[in-house]
């Protein structure tokens, strides 16, 4: 049987066609330029801050794991880059999981493994997929993702703890407002996308 | 705590509020930050939509918890979902009419303090917020980042609710009560000239 996570990973990585470059931040490139694409990216940036809200809302030993599932499906997709394959598809991904997680943040309750867990990985693989480099070696473009996937990692695990660290009622429900907003702003862009191809 | 901090919390959003839809017009231009301020100058251009959205903070307010912090973060979804329809072209009929009719009947229940059960609230609330964010979804420009416009929409229309809750506060005061109750009655003044004017 086939883990829901490894399902939705899959079926990430089977989507596959030839990577597409594109501008990470003008001027700056490698590995900085690979560090600061996941702050300049607005998807990026709302999918990392409601995955970060979610993680920062669960268990302990849950965010030790989503964090460790979220890292290894950055590596994932970084490898599937590096094999010349890009995820075009990925853009919705992002935005699939962003309102998800931002539903789940704004509702509150404690979310199974088995939901966040996919989630994470699928927000790991499709960040790592939509994130490819304008560069023109195979180092520099690898150097560039490993920037990506440890700013990735960095903000959403510092978005995690700063999460665990608001414990007063106006803080969570701050939390909340703001997965909401996160989640309908997701909502509008996947239609809007869909819409217009 | 709760009722010390949060004031001050929806009066810096009020002053944001004030500013950041004083900002020059940047609408359909390029880039982030025009992506931003374009969206959300779209829910502060209409003075209908700007009455229901206030109307609704201030029924939270009178409404007082849980409503006041549920409305917030349950009208975006649902608007979320009602510009789903608008931009998928989803019909709905009479979308104007259901706007204004929004101030009219949110700002009775405002003006008439009306404490239904947090349901009805939330049912009406919700089904006006459909209306709301079809019209806003069928009007969103093409030029604009998506990401960054609807964030700056949806961003504009929860700064709104919170202005109006922070306002609504004031209902704990006899003279409070009066000034956010008038209020309301504006309101539903306001939404029978949106109705009559689309006559």
């Amino acid at each position: 049987m086939i883990a829901p996570g490894g399902a939705v990973l899959a079926a990430l990585l089977l989507a596959t066609d030839p990577a597409h470059a594109h501008d990470v931040v003008a001027g700056v490139g490698g590995f900085y330029g690979g560090l600061l694409h996941p702050l300049l990216v607005p998807a990026h940036v709302l999918a990392l801050t409601s995955l970060g809200l979610l993680i920062g809302q669960q268990t302990p030993r849950q965010r030790a794991g989503l964090l460790g599932l979220f890292a290894a499906s950055l590596i994932a997709g970084i490898m599937v880059i590096v094999a010349a394959f890009a995820v075009t598809s990925a853009g919705y991904a992002i935005l699939t999981v962003t309102a998800a997680a931002g539903i789940a943040v704004a509702v509150a309750r404690p979310v199974p493994m088995l939901v966040s867990g996919p989630l994470a990985m699928m927000a790991g693989a499709a960040i790592a997929l939509d994130s490819v480099p304008q560069e023109i070696s195979m180092l520099t473009t690898f150097v560039a993702l490993i920037g990506t996937a440890i700013g990735a990692f960095l903000v959403t695990m510092l978005l995690a703890d700063l999460t665990v660290y608001l414990k007063r009622d106006w803080q969570r429900i701050g939390l909340r407002v703001v997965g909401s907003w996160i989640a309908a702003s997701a909502i509008l862009v996947l239609a809007l996308r869909l819409a217009r191809g | 705590m709760m009722s010390m901090i949060l004031p001050r919390i929806v009066s810096v959003c009020f002053i944001a509020e004030l500013f950041l839809a004083g900002a020059p017009a940047f609408a359909h231009t390029d880039g982030m930050a025009g992506g931003f301020l374009s969206g959300f100058a779209h829910p502060v251009a209409g003075p209908d939509h700007i009455a229901a959205m206030v109307a609704v903070g201030l029924w939270g307010a009178f409404l007082g918890a849980p409503a006041i912090f549920m409305l917030p973060i349950v009208f975006p979804l649902v608007m979320a979902l009602g510009g789903v329809m608008g931009i998928l072209g989803v019909p709905i009929p009479a979308v104007e009419t259901g706007i204004a009719t929004s101030a009219v009947v949110l700002g009775l229940m405002v003006a008439l303090a009306a404490r239904p059960s947090l349901w009805i609230a939330a049912l009406l609330v919700g089904a006006f917020a459909i209306f709301h964010g079809h019209a806003h979804g069928a009007e969103l420009p093409a030029g604009a980042d998506a990401v960054a416009y609807s964030l700056g929409f949806v961003v504009a229309t929860g700064l709104l609710h919170l202005s109006a809750i922070a306002f609504g506060l004031l209902r704990r005061w006899p003279a409070g009560q009066i000034a956010v109750r008038a209020t309301g009655g504006a309101i539903a003044l306001a939404g029978i000239a949106f109705l009559v004017g689309q006559q």
